[in-house]
């Protein structure tokens, strides 16, 4: 029978090849004309502990990633004992016989192959992609190709190794006999991949960042296409150095964006109100993590959107945004580049782990990607001033070499020209002007796609940010449940949403033990009937998620 | 050239920061009328204290910035434009105290900018309090029984770090200073002039420095000798003042940009993106 929708795990230490593996499978599934959906667990380890990549795939678009596998592979015992539970029926279990000795499943002497041949303790992962392969019936030679492509070094190895696991493997060989389609729906990208490429599509110049996980993908592949892109990408001695170095680039006229965590965030909150003050272009990248603190570095969570709406003393308009997968991550951070030089203010790209580290079915056309330039000032020269006064609030801006003028820019209050101010008129004057920009954002957002809504019901599942991926998945199984999604979280599209939510009863979900989200759809105005908050580092599971929305809703 | 703004001066009658502010306008001049610097292609940043104001009182492109952050901002203009001349004014508690990760950063790096510390070891604008130079001893408002902390040594840090190019300079030796500041502007690398400024406020150190500098050039120093430099940099009892050592090396900013300049207009690499995404 053929099947649609199917869910594999691969779970092993740390060192065996698990992600790439699950890489791997997210190909094949890939070249196979399916959309996929790839989740990697790890922890903050290099060796040993467990890992395990969840790849959900089917010939119609696939959201988020199911807990409930038809084919797990399991590396090691701990894999074994973690997850044969979440083995649908008609599944299959594929185990590693030199380790655990099963009475059910598929056994393969994975340790022994690998030392008969001379291999690494890396190529389990391998064994685990052949065994996959096997048992939905891919061709031989077609794996062999996919194998070429992704095994540069090694290949024979892990040729033979595939040939092996096919021989034992003959009798379940095709047990799964997936649908598929002529041609790969769109192309793997992870969100931070995503967002990366999104901001270059804008005109990025500097990227500089700190490592933090989940933000670091983002600093790793930039500097990886640094060359390719001609993109300057630095990663200085703190987040300090970040901020303030990017203040320096955008003020010298490059589009520049930062990237951290939480913590790392934290240490660029004091710059992140002189880009304020000072009116300078900054496009942050905040990929939190479950917190506080240190929190739970490689797992997913919610808690830092109050920190994104509220980072910085004092007053001044800034954007905050969240995408949910990875086409409106690319398109998002294009966007609010474009906006952040528009407006002159700083940017916040709030995300998650479970975005940024996904790997996703991408359909994206950088084409479709158009730079705003933005408003330079034409005037005569003598007379410039960097923060003249207009009914936006934006004053033109220049860039250092400005023959005829100089470009003053200040974190202390200032006159029009730049200069230190304490006199109460000026002070005023200049509130008032940088104030003026929030109502320009909002005019420009009333064009722009500030929420969405998917499908219809009388109930609304309000999300943001890739908690929207779940709950996508989760509606497929609920009637008469809508998903919408809140993608600009400051300035807030009530607007928007009001038109969105018109009769119908609210249920919020989102990572968080306090409700932010939900709060502040509360402080709009809105009324919440329910929520669904979870908050231990995991993504929600899509049944799962259905299960509360059908709870929530009698 | 005029290099004077309309902002009124509200540095205290006496204030060492006026010979380090005029003798920087005189070099700033001269390397303009001797065409080895155009000035539109400057741009000055400072810190946090009195010596902040100094972006207020120079008719240069300018960002003030942050308490220790002025090397880092203009660090990042050099990277986004490299024919920038780029030159951060800092405080000895800005860039010793609340900056000294960018400082010792920035010299390891070798960034091609300029860094001036206005070192009066005194935190002026807060009204007292010790900083990372003052001397053992020192009764601040913070310290009120005298300081329990060995003073930093600004000169030997940078030269551990990797500056290279290192000077002392002291604000009563007005066209000894300009001297070095010309250099420093024309020094393809990180320069650091670490200037005596005294605060005749809170920290009145004139006729000590008057007592106790001599000049290094007078005195046959090599500058390209990182040993003789570190002995120099150790001195206390008499106080040197000059270039205590310069060397080539590569920049940050020219082995990281290989010729691109990131602030210039240019169309997005689309083509690029299409085919980086397609390749997966
Ligand atoms: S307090 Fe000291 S450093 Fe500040 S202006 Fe007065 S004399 Fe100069």
């Amino acid at each position: 029978m053929v099947q649609d929708f199917l869910t594999v795990i691969v779970g092993g230490e740390a060192g065996h090849g698990v992600k790439k593996s699950g890489n791997v499978i997210s190909i094949l599934m890939n070249e196979l004309g399916r959309y996929v959906f790839e989740m990697d667990d790890y922890q903050s380890l290099i060796r040993g502990g467990h890992n395990f990549s969840v790849v959900s795939s089917s010939t119609s678009p696939v959201y988020s990633h199911y807990m409930s596998a038809d084919i797990i592979v399991c590396l090691d015992k701990r894999s074994v004992d973690i997850h044969k539970d979440r083995l649908k029926d008609g599944g299959t279990l594929v185990y590693n016989a030199d380790t655990v000795t099963l009475d059910s499943g598929t056994g393969l002497p994975m340790k022994t192959w690998i030392k008969d041949i001379k291999g690494i303790p890396l190529m389990a992962g391998t064994i685990g992609v052949a065994a996959v392969s096997a048992l939905c019936g891919v061709e031989f030679s077609f794996l062999e190709r996919i194998f070429k492509a992704n095994y540069p070094r090694g290949l024979e190895a892990n040729v033979e190794l595939a040939r092996m696991v096919y021989e034992r493997m003959k009798d379940d060989e095709g047990k799964f006999e997936l649908a598929t389609a002529e041609t790969p729906p769109g192309h793997l990208l992870a969100g931070n991949e995503a967002i990366a490429l999104g901001a270059a599509a804008a005109g990025l110049d500097v990227y500089i960042a700190y490592p933090m996980t989940p933000a670091s993908t983002v600093l790793h592949y930039l500097a990886a296409l640094s060359k390719k892109l001609g993109i300057a990408v630095v990663h200085p001695e703190t987040e300090i150095a970040v901020v303030n170095m990017a203040l320096g680039s955008a003020y010298a006229g490059a589009r520049t964006a930062v990237g951290s965590s939480g913590g790392g965030f934290a240490l660029m909150h004091e710059a992140f109100s002189l880009a304020g003050m000072s009116e300078t272009p900054l496009m942050v990248i905040l990929a939190s993590r479950p917190g506080p603190s240190t929190g739970v570095p490689t797992y997913t969570g919610q808690g830092d959107l109050d920190f994104a709406l509220n980072v910085g003393h004092g007053e001044f308009p800034r954007i905050v945004l969240s995408p949910s997968g990875t086409n409106q991550a690319f398109e998002k951070a294009a966007e609010l580049l474009n906006l952040v030089w528009k407006f002159q203010v700083p940017g916040i790209l709030l995300t998650e782990k479970h975005l940024g580290e996904s790997w996703m079915t991408t359909i994206i056309d950088p084409e479709s990607v158009k730079v705003t330039k933005p408003i330079l000032y034409d005037g005569p020269l003598e007379q410039y001033g960097r923060y003249e006064k207009t009914d936006s609030g934006i004053s033109p801006m220049l860039y250092p070499p400005a023959k005829g003028t100089v470009v003053k820019a200040s974190s202390y209050e200032h006159d029009q020209k730049g200069i230190t101010t304490e006199e109460a008129g000026k002070i005023e004057e200049m509130q008032e002007k940088r104030y003026r920009k929030e109502k320009a954002i909002v005019e420009e957002m009333r064009d722009l796609l500030t929420i969405t809504t998917h499908g219809e019901g009388s109930t609304s599942l309000v999300t943001y940010g890739s908690t929207t991926l779940s709950a996508l998945e989760a509606v497929k199984n609920v009637d008469d449940v809508k998903v919408v999604q809140v993608i600009y979280l400051r300035p807030f599209p009530d607007w928007a949403l009001w038109e969105a939510l018109s009769d119908s009863e609210v249920i919020v979900a989102e990572l968080s033990v306090s409700g932010q989200f939900e709060n502040l759809l509360r402080s709009e105005g809105f009324d919440v009937s329910a929520h669904i908050r979870q908050y231990d580092g995991r993504a929600f599971d899509p049944p799962e998620l259905a299960a509360r929305v059908r709870e929530a809703i009698q | 050239m005029n290099l004077e703004t309309y902002a009124e001066n509200t540095w205290c009658k006496g204030c060492g920061n006026f010979g380090l502010l005029n003798s920087f306008k005189d070099a700033v001049s001269e390397l303009v009328e001797e065409g080895a610097l155009r000035a539109e292609n400057m741009v000055i940043s400072s810190g946090i204290g009195c010596h902040g104001k100094t972006v207020d009182y120079l008719n240069l492109n300018s960002f003030y910035s942050l308490h220790g952050r002025a090397i880092s901002c203009v660090s990042g203009m050099k990277i986004a434009n490299p024919n920038l001349t780029v030159v951060a004014f800092q405080g000895d508690g800005d860039a010793f105290g609340e900056g000294i990760a960018h400082v010792v950063f920035s010299a390891k790096r070798n960034i091609d900018a300029t860094l001036l510390v206005h070192d009066n070891s005194v935190y002026g604008l807060t009204t007292g309090q010790f900083t990372p130079t003052s001397e053992k001893g020192f009764k601040g408002k913070s310290t009120p029984r005298g300081s329990i902390e060995e003073p930093m040594n600004p000169l030997a840090l940078v030269l551990a770090s990797g500056g290279t190019f290192v000077a002392r300079g002291f604000v009563g030796k007005r066209k000894h200073l300009v001297g070095l500041f010309k250099k420093a502007l024309l020094h393809k690398g990180f320069s650091f002039v670490n200037v005596l400024q005294p605060c005749v406020t809170f920290n009145n150190t004139y006729s000590r420095y008057r007592e106790s500098t001599y000049i290094l050039e007078d005195e046959g120093h090599d500058a390209t000798d990182f040993q003789a430099a570190w002995g120099k940099a150790r001195e206390t009892e008499r106080i040197p003042i000059g270039l205590l050592y310069q060397v080539e090396r590569p920049t940050f900013n020219d082995l990281l940009l290989e010729g691109l300049v990131p602030a210039e207009p240019r169309a997005p690499p689309l083509s690029a993106i299409s085919e980086i995404i397609s390749e997966r």
